[in-house]
């Protein structure tokens, strides 16, 4: 019999696959489902979340059989199954529970349905329909080049060791994700990633990213809600693929449900980056159990990450978290070495003034009417600001923000570079004109490239 | 039971996903992916076409009894209704239904290429000779995700959210 570890790519959930049951009265009956998953290498488990003709017939007879196509080959492959028990609990049910919640929220539709149970069959046989493609023709299909598993793995290990490498001689936080980043696109070919640390309000914020432009920096998730949020609060990896299909799907129901005078008030939560992802891994960045930020990627390739990918990534992640946490502890280092200075911005106040207004009440800074930043990192620029209008200081250091009661930073592990790195990248999306600049580790300036007015009110 | 109205044979014709259902005499299920659709002349019996090189164990199980479920959904929106019938006969396609099991394939590859299956991928599937598997439709549900599924489907066939 085929392994099921063998066709492991089946049950990522790319292509639906078709099922068939039987009533006790002999009626046999068809549907397809969305994603069949792999339990163990006798177990395959299929979500129950609506009672339908199929559940009534796999509880009355326990036989059914699946079609199931492979992704990238469409080998297909039948699967002959006997429902062997039901989990309302428990870790395969948390799991497949949270993998449908992931999906339904970002449809609008978190909590609408439920996971009544995971429903786990015995594999009774495993059998390629190899007559289901013609022979294959050489003019069609070119011979693949194979690699072997340990030319493959050596492979990955050097890329480990040198992204390793280069996480450990970043000089600061903002360098050590560029460096990540870098990495996953040039040696890896992930080419969209993100990161998001943790606020003070349980809100992810994107802090970096790459491949998405410079739009997307301060984008906020809230914990729980998508792949990222729900990420965050399980504290456990999780990727989907065919994610086009399934949100598809979800949206159809939600069509369906409005048709029927019974529509979920929930608007739709946009994908966090590419409108068109079709595979999205999201990792969480874990120090012990303490979350420092999530590491998300997505691809518009359905099959970009493969359970490989996410061990694989997951040891990344494990050293990004360290960087991190080591980045949010750091100390003032006066003898470090200068950063290679950017250019400066230009003198003078010809460009046209930029107005700064504070909402106190919230704290929250608009720039020309439009939403800038808010929360601590909205604090230490307006303490910036204010000390250049009034007596032009230009040059700041991180210690004296941490000596700043008002700013309102936490005494352990207050994540100032990771504000700041946001409050930089905020900065360069929306007023590019007023930049901060790292000189050394530790100490930056505040560079004003125009005239600039503060504005202060409670609210807006 | 009423004829298939016009809107939902254009439907079954237009390359949706179709599977097939029979069991055995154990009641152990068995599903195969046709080949090929026709619905006949008075909507109430359809031809089915099923490649013979892989649809063994389904012909076996419409030799014994006559039970056939069938679903087709559109997988670019979802939309998807299954018909239940016996089947009234079973035999070898005939060449000049060929045409009919080409149009089909054909036909699946253009709805599949925008959701990302290449059309060579469909083009290459074995789909002759045929077996056609005649059946005549007794009952038909709505199969279309969403509070309705599993409803005895009333014509017409409605995009998912859209008015009656």
């Amino acid at each position: 019999m085929i392994s099921l570890k063998d066709i492991s790519s089946c049950f990522e959930g790319v292509i639906p696959a078709m099922m068939s049951t039987c009533s006790l009265e002999g009626e046999p009956n068809v549907t397809e489902i969305s994603q069949v998953h792999l339990v163990d290498e006798k177990h395959v488990a299929l979500s129950h979340q609506f009672f339908n003709k199929t559940q009534r017939n796999v509880r009355e007879n326990p036989h059914a059989t699946i079609l199931l196509h492979a992704p990238v080959t469409y080998r297909l492959y039948r699967l002959q199954l006997r429902l062997d028990h039901s989990e309302a609990e428990g870790p395969l049910f948390d799991e497949m529970s949270a993998r449908l919640q992931v999906i339904a929220s970002h449809t609008g539709m978190l909590g609408v349905f439920k996971l009544r149970s995971a429903d786990v069959y015995e594999v009774l046989s495993v059998e390629e329909l190899a007559h289901f493609f013609l022979p294959a023709d050489p003019r069609l299909d070119p011979p693949q080049p194979t690699t072997g598993v340990l030319d493959a793995m050596a492979r990955e290990l050097r890329i480990l060791r040198a992204i390793s490498d280069r996480v450990n001689r970043a000089s600061c936080l903002e360098v050590l994700l560029e460096q990540v980043f870098q990495a996953l696109d040039e040696q890896l070919g992930f080419h969209h990633s993100m990161v998001l640390l943790p606020d003070d309000r349980g809100h992810l914020v994107t802090t970096a990213s790459h491949g998405y432009g410079s739009e997307g920096v301060g984008a906020e998730v809230p914990l729980g809600e998508g792949l990222i949020g729900t990420v965050a609060a399980r504290r456990r990896p999780m990727r989907v693929a065919g994610v086009g299909a399934e949100l598809r799907y979800w949206r159809t129901i939600r069509a369906e449900l409005q048709h029927a005078g019974k529509a979920p008030a929930a608007p739709e939560i946009p994908l966090p980056g590419l409108p068109d992802a079709q595979a999205q891994l999201a990792l969480p960045l874990l120090v012990g159990d303490r979350l420092v930020g999530v590491l998300a990627l997505e691809s518009r390739e359905a099959m970009a990450f493969d359970a490989w990918t996410e061990t694989f990534l997951n040891i990344l992640a494990n050293q990004i978290a360290l960087g991190i946490d080591r980045a949010s502890s750091a100390e003032e280092e006066p003898e470090a070495t200068l950063e290679q200075p950017g250019p400066g911005a230009a003198p003078g106040t010809a460009r046209r003034p930029r107005v700064f207004q504070l909402f106190r009440n919230d704290d929250c800074i608009f720039v020309d009417g439009e939403y800038l930043i808010r929360n601590i990192p909205a604090k230490i620029l307006w303490k910036l600001l204010r000390a250049h209008a009034e007596n032009g200081r230009t040059e700041f250091s991180n210690r004296e923000l941490r000596l700043d009661d008002s700013l309102g930073l936490p005494e352990l592990r207050d994540n100032l570079e990771s504000r700041l790195i946001l409050l930089r990248k905020r900065l360069e999306e929306k007023c590019p004109e007023v930049r901060i600049r790292p000189v050394r580790r530790g100490r930056f300036v505040l560079d004003v490239g125009c005239a600039v007015q503060l504005r202060e009110s409670d609210s807006a | 039971m009423a004829p298939l109205d016009a809107a939902l044979i254009e439907f079954l014709g237009s390359g949706v996903v179709l599977g097939a259902a029979s069991r055995d005499d154990r009641l152990v299920p068995e599903v195969v992916r046709p080949a090929g659709i026709r619905v006949e002349p008075g909507g109430e019996e359809i031809t089915l076409f099923l490649a013979s090189a892989w649809a063994g164990p389904m012909l076996r199980n419409l030799e014994s009894n006559r039970r056939l479920a069938l679903v087709a959904t559109n997988p670019q929106d979802n939309r998807s209704v299954q018909l239940k019938g016996a089947v009234v006969d079973v035999r070898p396609a005939r060449e000049d239904e060929r045409p009919l099991t080409d149009q089909y394939r054909a036909r699946f590859a253009r709805m599949l290429e925008p959701l990302g299956v290449p059309r060579a991928f469909v083009l290459r599937t074995q789909i002759w000779p045929a077996t056609a598997v005649r059946f005549r439709v007794e009952a038909m549900f709505l199969q279309t995700p969403g509070p309705a599924a599993g409803q005895p489907f009333q014509a017409p066939l409605r995009t998912p959210g859209a008015p009656e």
